[in-house]
């Protein structure tokens, strides 16, 4: 039973050599989505051994990279696939790149969460971080999700939903700059804050990225750097 | 042959040999008897025809030219027709039922093939992990439900564990997971909502945590003051023992605090990580130590063997230790024996403290591990227990992924079992020298 209707060959072999990519993708992204829901806890909960143990095993996530970027290229030598299979191919080795940056994005959140962890804390215990971490959060979920159903129209809502993500950034920063006028010594507190949003900024911008590359391997467009749909009418 | 298969045959016969012998008064029987012969075939043709066209319109009302044997297949065709019909009607009537009724259950079910396939899954399913029915059947549950814990469950030989993962739909709620197997390789995964009880048993934790910590600090005051006063001279006689009996509460006092601190640590702690290799024959004997030269206590034999080691922090393993061999002399007679052994296989690892004591009855093992269980409230209290000391063994080993196994014989002794898996067992590679 093929879900994806992307894999339909006469070759079973090539059937699950693709199905068993896809897997491996989609566990990969879970992976990555553990990771930096681990991270983000670690900020909010100040608890640096959680955040030491979240940069100790990005490995993880980049031996997965190694592996499927391997698979990847033994399909394109052996079986050399076109159209929809070759998207598929050409996305996830684009897809894995953006997953391995999240890694490693969730690695520098976890450090810093060590970090801050022995720092004072905030009143607000980092709430905004929370917020945005969450929000984060949830497009990568949202955009592998679209990956693993082939969802469009869930593509493009992640690709949205990441200007209101970039809003909060720079919210954040403003919010940063206010704390330091009004007390040097929040500096290097409010300059560690600074790069985990920036991280969690950037964190968003891949998921995006992996949005994208969803709608290239359905509709075989590009859409990177082109102007966004509007949200279809729901009838709510 | 039936009753009516029997009149059929006959009657063409009859018929039959009726033509043949009107041709016969005529002087041409054969042609009589073809002429019968067409007749009784034109008159079946038109009965089979009529038959075949009820059939095909499902309009039985059609069936004009039912007589003798064909009146009877049709009625028994309608019969069985009507019965089937019925049947798949209840069938339905059912199955509407059964998927009311899971999609009435509160907790998630979906049903999985061999390759962890979603077939269907029931409406909780759909609201606690996202799960989207349409979209999502004959994909793979573990490219919906990521979590890595759940991905290796699902991949997992034995999958009679229960675990729990953040829930993808609301954040801080968390999900409840179990896999059931049946059927031919077919699975069910059985998703519930433990946010509730996960809240609460935080809340516990963090509210023992809390109040232990608060009541330390008064207590050490209460302490130092009657240290003090023990050691003033001035008292009057009097009070000696009522202040000597509360400095021995006080220090009782402190002792479960820090028990229950230390509870609550390894209760919100993971796995245990460690690095260290431990060398469990050493704290056996400096647990035996401990006891040396002690008079009124049981006779302590350590037994060494295996000389493999154990993954593990060694003050946990101490904790373990010192808290089995304490229960083990206080409920040991001085003529008794208490055996500490470390033994190795190809199934782990056993720290074994077996007594010649009391032992337990049956009934209270399973209990045993409770927070301040005690099977003889008043004697136990006065041998000194906290009353966690089998508590916090149990959590430590729950660390290590091992297990506490009691076993107890009555008035012959108790054997205190700590099996630890093989992965934790580091067996030391033979020296060169020998």
């Amino acid at each position: 039973m093929e879900a994806s209707g992307l894999t339909d060959h006469i070759s079973r072999r090539f059937n699950k050599d693709i199905e068993d990519l896809r897997n491996n993708v989609l566990t990969m992204g879970g992976l990555v989505e553990s990771q930096l829901s681990l991270a983000i806890t670690a900020i909010v909960t100040g608890d640096s051994a959680l955040g030491l143990q979240v940069a100790e095993d990005d490995y993880k996530v980049n031996n997965l990279e190694v592996n499927i970027d391997e698979e990847c290229g033994r399909i394109l030598a052996t079986r050399a696939p076109a159209a929809g299979d070759l998207r598929l191919i050409v996305a996830i080795i684009k897809t894995i790149t953006d997953l391995e940056r999240i890694g490693d994005e969730a690695e520098k959140i976890g450090f810093l969460a060590s970090k801050l962890a022995a720092m004072d804390r905030p009143s607000d215990s980092y709430r905004e971080l929370k917020t945005l971490g969450q929000h984060v959060a949830h497009m990568v979920r949202d955009a592998m999700n679209a990956f693993a159903r082939l969802d469009v129209e869930d593509a493009w809502e992640v690709v949205r939903e990441d200007e209101r993500v970039d809003e909060e950034y720079e919210a954040i920063q403003r919010q940063g700059i206010t704390h330091m006028m009004e007390d040097p010594r929040s500096i290097k507190r409010v300059m560690n804050v600074t790069w985990c949003a920036r991280s969690l900024e950037r964190i968003g911008d891949h998921a995006k990225n992996i949005c994208e590359y969803v709608i290239y391997m359905v509709q075989g467009r590009d859409v990177r750097h082109t102007a966004i749909p509007d949200a279809p009418e729901t009838d709510s | 042959m039936s009753d009516a298969a029997r009149k059929f045959l006959l009657g063409i016969v009859l018929f039959l040999i009726a033509g043949a012998l009107v041709g016969g008064i005529y002087g041409y029987a054969v042609i009589g008897l073809m002429v019968a012969a067409l007749l009784a075939l034109v008159w079946q043709v038109r009965q089979l025809l009529s038959f075949d066209r009820a059939l095909r319109t499902g309009n039985f009302d059609d069936f004009r030219y039912g007589d003798g044997i064909w009146e009877q297949l049709f009625s028994r065709f309608r019969y069985e027709n009507d019965k089937s019909q019925r049947r798949k009607q209840e069938y339905r009537r059912l199955l509407k039922e059964i998927r009311k009724s899971t999609n009435a259950m509160p907790d998630g079910a979906v049903i999985l093939n061999a390759d962890n396939e979603i077939i269907t899954c029931n409406r909780a399913a759909k609201g606690l992990a996202g799960l989207k029915r349409k979209k999502d059947l004959g994909q793979r549950v573990d490219n919906i439900l990521r979590d890595p814990e759940l991905v290796g469950l699902l991949h997992a030989k034995d999958q009679s564990a229960s675990i729990e993962i953040p829930s993808p739909v609301v954040d801080g709620n968390w999900l409840n997971c179990r896999v059931v197997r049946y059927g031919a390789d077919q699975k069910l995964l059985l998703l519930r909502d433990v946010t509730e009880r996960i809240q609460l048993s935080k809340m516990r934790r963090d509210f023992v945590a809390n109040a232990s910590h608060e009541l330390r600090s008064p207590l050490t005051v209460i302490s130092g003051y009657l240290d003090a006063l023990s050691d003033d001279d001035q008292m009057p006689s009097t009070w000696a023992k009522p202040v000597s009996q509360m400095r021995v509460q006080g220090k009782r006092m402190r002792h479960i605090l820090g028990e229950l601190l230390e509870l609550s640590r390894l209760e919100s702690a993971g796995k245990a990580e460690s690095d260290q290799t431990v060398d469990v024959v050493d704290l056996l004997n400096k647990a035996k130590q401990a006891y040396e030269g002690h008079a009124q206590v049981a006779s302590i034999v350590v037994r060494e063997e295996s000389s493999a080691g154990l993954n593990s922090i060694p003050a946990e393993i101490e904790t373990v230790i010192v808290n089995l061999l304490s229960n083990a002399v206080r409920f040991t007679p001085n003529d008794g024996e208490i055996t500490l052994a470390w033994r190795s296989g190809a199934d782990g690892a056993d720290l074994v403290v077996s007594d010649t004591g009391e032992g337990i009855d049956p009934e209270f093992i399973p209990r045993l591990t409770e927070r301040f269980f005690r099977i003889d409230k008043g004697r136990s209290r006065e041998a000194g227990g906290t009353g966690l000391g089998l508590a916090i063994v149990k959590h430590v080993l729950a660390r290590h992924n091992a297990e506490l196994l009691i076993s107890s014989e009555p008035g012959e002794g108790s054997e205190f079992r700590c099996h630890f898996p093989a992965e934790r067992v580091v067996v030391s590679p033979p020296s060169l020298l020998s």
